[in-house]
């Protein structure tokens, strides 16, 4: 292990060093922008993340509500979703 | 939505208007919000429940959906059963 | 704590209890606690024919977490000062810095 190191030293960075993305710095990064939250249910909510906190509560604009086989359900103004239920945020990248 | 920085403080915001709660096991209410704390627990005013059912009709094997409603003075909800919060001015 | 507060103005009073289980149970609210744990007196299951094996019940303990709703009587609370009370807890917090 330890000659292998010596052999190859570790390649500095040429470009600044790439700022790591965390769990927390992606989400701040999608903040204002196009989402898709999907809860345990399978129920799919996409909008405009307004804001989010530790939990995982979101407050989003604009928000369609997809049932379980991908069918539009309803629409919200404002919706605020209980983190408990999130199964996963994502940037929505179909969005128009 | 400028002066929202937490979640939370889009429901402080509907706080004596009418809203739309989505909660589990097919449940919906709509009323207007007195309470509510961190957990959602929540105190609903002039409360309109409702509940979503699907039966299968033996006969066609279709779905029926049944929606069961019935009206409640004040009710607290507790908020573990919360999945939605919704001012339901701008929603169908 | 607002939830416990406004629990106990409710003590002496009449509420239905609906449980995550479908069972609603009337009576008289005896105690709560911080939890939101209910102790019920004078009991009566509203849908008692879906479940004879309640029908002895007269005093209950019922845990929190197990609670859905809980129907209260209206006449008994004063939304003024609940929503005024509600505000004051969920004040945001002041930031110290401005941008």
């Amino acid at each position: 292990m330890s000659e292998l190191t010596k052999e190859e030293p570790p390649a500095a960075p040429a470009a600044p060093p790439p700022t790591s993305v965390t769990p927390s710095t992606y989400l701040k990064s999608i903040l204002g922008r196009p989402i898709l939250v999907r809860l345990h249910t399978g129920v799919t909510y996409r909008g405009i993340l307004a804001c989010l906190d530790g939990y995982m509560n979101i407050a989003m604009e604009q928000t369609e509500e997809y049932g379980v086989g991908g069918e539009l359900e309803s629409r919200y103004g404002d919706v605020f979703l209980r983190g408990n239920n999130v199964a996963f945020i994502s940037g929505d990248t179909k969005a128009k | 939505m400028s002066s929202i920085e937490s979640p939370l403080d889009l429901i402080r915001l509907s706080i004596s208007e009418r809203v739309y709660v989505k909660l589990r096991s097919n449940r919906e209410l709509r009323g207007v919000l007195h309470a509510y704390d961190q957990h959602l627990n929540m105190v609903l005013g002039q409360v309109e429940e409702t509940v979503t059912s699907k039966e299968v009709d033996e006969e066609t094997d279709e779905e029926i959906v049944k929606k069961s409603k019935r009206e409640v003075d004040m009710l607290f909800v507790r908020g573990d059963v919360v999945i939605l919060v919704s001012p339901p001015l701008k929603s169908t | 704590m607002l939830f416990f507060s406004f629990f106990k103005t409710l003590i002496g009073k009449t509420v239905a209890v609906e449980l995550k289980n479908d069972v609603i149970l009337t009576g008289t609210l005896h105690s709560c606690d911080q939890y939101l744990n209910l102790k019920l007196s004078s009991v009566t299951v509203v849908n008692g024919d879906k479940y004879p094996q309640l029908g002895c019940l007269k005093n209950a303990f019922v845990r929190g977490s197990v609670v859905r709703y809980v129907q209260i009587p209206s006449g008994e609370v004063n939304t003024e000062l609940l929503e005024d009370a509600t505000r004051k807890e969920n004040a945001p917090k002041k930031r110290e810095v401005a941008k």
